[in-house]
């Protein structure tokens, strides 16, 4: 059993801010004004750093690393 | 994996089409130039596959694929201390005018079409807060939110105790957030 009054752990914050935090853990929330602020804050820069895109090498990248990748043959030689 | 094992082309192409994308993005944010990030991309394609036979399958794929990005990434980091430079300065500069005195001058040459593309794409707020990280927490931060590791995947591949890698989130966390907040005040 966990005390209602017990502030969230950083590891709770990230759960919440997931959308994961058990029920029960969460209620402390609407309580607590200093956890409030602090998993507002985690969540805002959780959000920004899920939001990031990946970026693409330059058109060709693929070829370039097959042009140096010595593939094995089926009698175990290596061919470049 | 198993035909990739078998040294099939076709499966090798795959497993560089199916990667490049979060590796690169991993080296860029990494080192801030793309030119480089695409030459240690190279490397690490070239490793993986040349060495495609010690793989050893209770281990995830990207997560060998990734060890090896990021360690060559904080090798070159290392070699060339490229850690300590940032669009904002130095990570320890405490004054303005440490950070002016430590940060790239982007103004004193002309910019080239490339220099154009990474402002565009490592410029916003949050891109420049990563880039003041320490490397290691660099790392953990963006396979954990990037890429959705959990906590254990990045202990595993970046080969640290589990609680450093728990430290060092939280550590990176707390500082992307007093670089976003000095912005917004």
């Amino acid at each position: 059993m966990t005390d209602l009054s017990m502030h969230l752990t950083t590891d709770e914050i990230e759960l919440w801010a997931q959308g994961l935090l058990p029920a029960a853990r969460a209620l402390h929330l609407a309580d607590c004004s200093l956890c409030r602020v602090e998993a507002d804050r985690e969540r805002k820069v959780i959000l920004e750093l899920v939001s990031l895109p990946h970026f693409a090498p330059t058109a060709g990248f693929a070829d370039r690393v097959m042009a140096q990748v010595k593939i094995p043959t089926a009698s175990g030689d290596w061919t470049a | 994996m198993a035909w990739a094992k078998q040294g099939h082309d076709a499966a090798f192409r795959e497993l560089v089409r199916r990667y490049e994308r979060p590796v690169f993005s991993l080296l860029y944010r990494m080192v801030r130039d793309r030119a480089l990030a695409e030459d240690l991309a190279q490397e690490t394609f070239i490793k993986v596959l040349n060495g495609i036979k010690s793989y050893r399958p209770e281990f995830k794929f990207s997560s060998w694929i990734f060890k090896i990005a990021n360690n060559a990434a904080i090798d070159h980091l290392r070699r060339k201390n490229l850690d300590t430079l940032s669009l904002d300065g130095a990570p320890n500069a405490e004054t303005p005018d440490q950070m002016r005195a430590t940060s790239l001058q982007l103004g004193d040459r002309a910019e080239s079409p490339l220099d154009e593309v990474e402002n565009r794409e490592l410029g916003t707020a949050i891109e420049r807060a990563i880039s003041r990280l320490r490397p290691e927490y660099r790392s953990c931060i963006l396979l954990r939110h990037v890429e959705g590791y959990s906590y254990e995947e990045i202990a595993d591949t970046l080969e640290l105790p589990l609680g450093t890698v728990k430290t060092y989130i939280h550590r990176a966390r707390n500082e992307l957030r007093g670089y976003l907040n000095d912005r917004r005040d």
